[in-house]
């Protein structure tokens, strides 16, 4: 025991640890998803699928083309971002979660693209890949970002266990 | 097994906020601690020398294309340090019967020390 600090100094201590603690969890996390990286790739995957479904072998190049290099230019921000503090590893429990959550994700989201793609066609509603991916897109972005907070607040609950 | 010690030098408000933030990183940037933690360039290097001179933070510099990259991270012995005084922390409050939990929000000092 030290008798030189107050108990309410040595609580108030204990806080200022856990409050950077999940400060740093929740930078760890936004820095890997950043809001805007959702949207992005969202735009890529809609310009992508309309180029495909032009069926003009110019516009699918360019189509091509614009989301390698958007992908690679996105990627860049996120990962310097994402080495600038990462997370310490026993913090970092959950990737299998993590890893999981993100493939039973993309897995609803491939049903639902493949469901309304299909049904689209059925109908012979024009581009119904195009409309498909853009529903899909959507999704994406809204509920990647839901995910995350999600799978951020485990971490944050999880952490305050450990000492 | 890690026994409570109390750390004058980890316990002063700024350096407690830059080791508690470096304790749940591997490595941490520069101008993410500078920008996390909420100090200027030259407190911050003030801060991290301190700690760098205890032997508790180990600061590396490097560059990226042409530009000064500097990070930090604990040392073994400032992270068992951390550690010891997390322990004494909660012995202290553990002592008190658990009756002295600070109030939501309150804000920790900023001063620097």
């Amino acid at each position: 025991m030290n008798d030189r600090i107050e108990p309410a100094d040595a609580a108030r201590a204990l806080s200022e640890i856990g409050r950077r603690r999940e400060q740093v969890i929740r930078r760890a996390v936004r820095a890997a998803f950043p809001g805007w990286y959702w949207w992005t790739t969202a735009v890529l995957m809609i310009a992508l699928t309309a180029s495909v479904e032009s069926r003009r072998g110019v516009v699918l190049g360019i189509g091509i083309t614009l989301f390698v290099a958007g992908e690679l230019i996105t990627s860049v921000p996120v990962s310097r971002a994402a080495r600038a503090a990462p997370l310490r590893r026993d913090l970092d429990s959950q990737r299998r979660e993590t890893l999981v959550g993100l493939a039973t994700f993309m897995l609803v989201l491939v049903g639902v693209l493949l469901a309304t793609a299909l049904s689209l066609k059925a109908a012979r509603v024009p581009y119904p890949a195009t409309i498909g991916v853009t529903v899909t897109a959507v999704m994406f972005a809204a509920g990647g970002q839901t995910l995350m907070r999600y799978l951020t607040a485990i971490l944050v609950r999880r952490s305050g266990r450990q000492p | 097994m890690i026994t409570p010690r109390f750390d004058e030098l980890i316990h002063a408000p700024t350096r407690l906020s830059l080791v508690a933030f470096l304790a749940a990183t591997t490595w941490a940037d520069f101008a993410v601690l500078r920008d996390s933690v909420g100090l200027s360039d030259s407190a911050l290097s003030k801060q991290l020398t301190t700690l760098a001179d205890a032997g508790y933070v180990e600061i590396r510099k490097a560059f990226v294309g042409k530009r000064p990259r500097t990070s930090a991270r604990l040392t073994a012995g400032g992270r068992t340090a951390f550690d010891r005084h997390v322990l004494a922390l909660q012995e202290i409050v553990a002592g008190a019967g658990g009756s002295v939990l600070p109030p939501a929000g309150h804000p920790t000092s900023r001063s620097t020390s």
